[in-house]
């Protein structure tokens, strides 16, 4: 009985390898510096310029059953949602930093992308490109479980994998 | 996942809070990427220094007390945003880096570590074939 072995790793695939795990944990980093960066311009109480970038989604429509829930519900409990919104994405940049639950993070990043873009995107001197980009990067993060290369999911992981508990269960579905 | 790998993670942490007033530097707004300046800018380097000297000496325990540090600092600066009164004297980036902070350095001090070498790692590494069922 003959049997095929594996290929020996070669060090050219190595050190691509090495390569490939390194940038993507830059790209990680650089996304969580995005969302920790622009959670600095969300003032509380009034939340001005915040305000303004959300009216836009009313007054420049680029997805209308989304300007109409910013009209109806967002609006009208604008402190409430922009307070959510300051926490929700310190907490994205948070998690990418270290890469915890990654895979989580990141579609909760994609979501407060299109809420942004739906709301941003025919405002003037806005580079459309910027919120296309962003989109992209989250779904590579996504796609890449980039919290794996150097971040905590990667350390964890194995541990997780190896637990029947309900926790380890759910941050291997998230990492 | 293994004893080296954790403090190792929490050393790099450290560093980052040591180099961040280094953010301060620029005065453009376009790679000023965190405020971090007064009191803050203190606090993030000690929490640093403590993170990497933990890290180095292997105290788990200790490493705790940092991210709690770090964990109180965030608060405290997420309590105090936009009022007169703002101790740390940053905003919302200088709350979500404390915040990064706080979450990887007790991650990182609670996490109960083993001496063994990693064990899952082949399968989830990118270019050799992937066994990890889930």
């Amino acid at each position: 009985m003959t049997t095929i072995d594996a290929p020996a790793p070669t060090r050219t695939s190595t050190s691509e390898d090495r390569l490939v795990r390194i940038t993507l944990a830059v790209v990680r980093i650089g996304v969580a510096f995005l969302w920790i960066e622009n959670a600095g311009w969300k003032t509380p109480p009034n939340f001005g310029s915040l305000r303004t970038f959300t009216e836009d989604a009313v007054s420049r429509p680029v997805f209308p059953p989304f300007s109409w829930l910013v009209q109806h519900v967002v609006l009208p409990n604008f402190t409430f949602f922009a307070w959510f919104t300051l926490l929700v994405e310190a907490s994205i940049g948070a998690f990418l930093l270290v890469g915890l639950a990654t895979r989580l993070w990141a579609l909760i990043g994609l979501v407060q992308v299109l809420a942004i873009t739906f709301s941003a995107l025919n405002a003037p001197h806005e580079w459309e490109w910027s919120y296309y980009l962003m989109i992209l990067a989250h779904l590579a993060l996504f796609a890449t479980a980039a919290g794996r290369f150097y971040g905590l999911d990667g350390i964890l992981r194995p541990s997780w994998l190896q637990s029947s508990s309900a926790p380890a269960r759910v941050l291997v579905r998230f990492s | 996942m293994n004893t080296r790998e954790l403090y190792r993670f929490a050393a790099a942490l450290g560093v980052l809070g040591v180099v961040s007033p280094a953010f301060g530097l620029s005065n453009s707004a376009k790679t000023n990427f965190v405020l971090v300046q007064g009191a803050g800018a203190v606090v993030l380097v000690l929490i640093g220094v403590v993170a990497l000297a933990c890290a180095l000496l292997r105290r788990g325990p200790v490493l705790v007390l940092a991210g709690a540090a770090a964990l109180v600092a965030a608060v405290l600066q997420l309590v105090q945003l936009g009022r007169s009164t703002n101790w740390l004297e940053g905003n919302g980036s200088t709350f979500s880096l404390l915040l990064g902070l706080a979450i990887g350095l007790l991650v990182c001090g609670l996490t109960r570590t083993t001496d063994a070498a990693p064990v899952a790692a082949a399968s989830d590494r990118l270019g050799g074939g992937r066994t990890d069922p889930r």
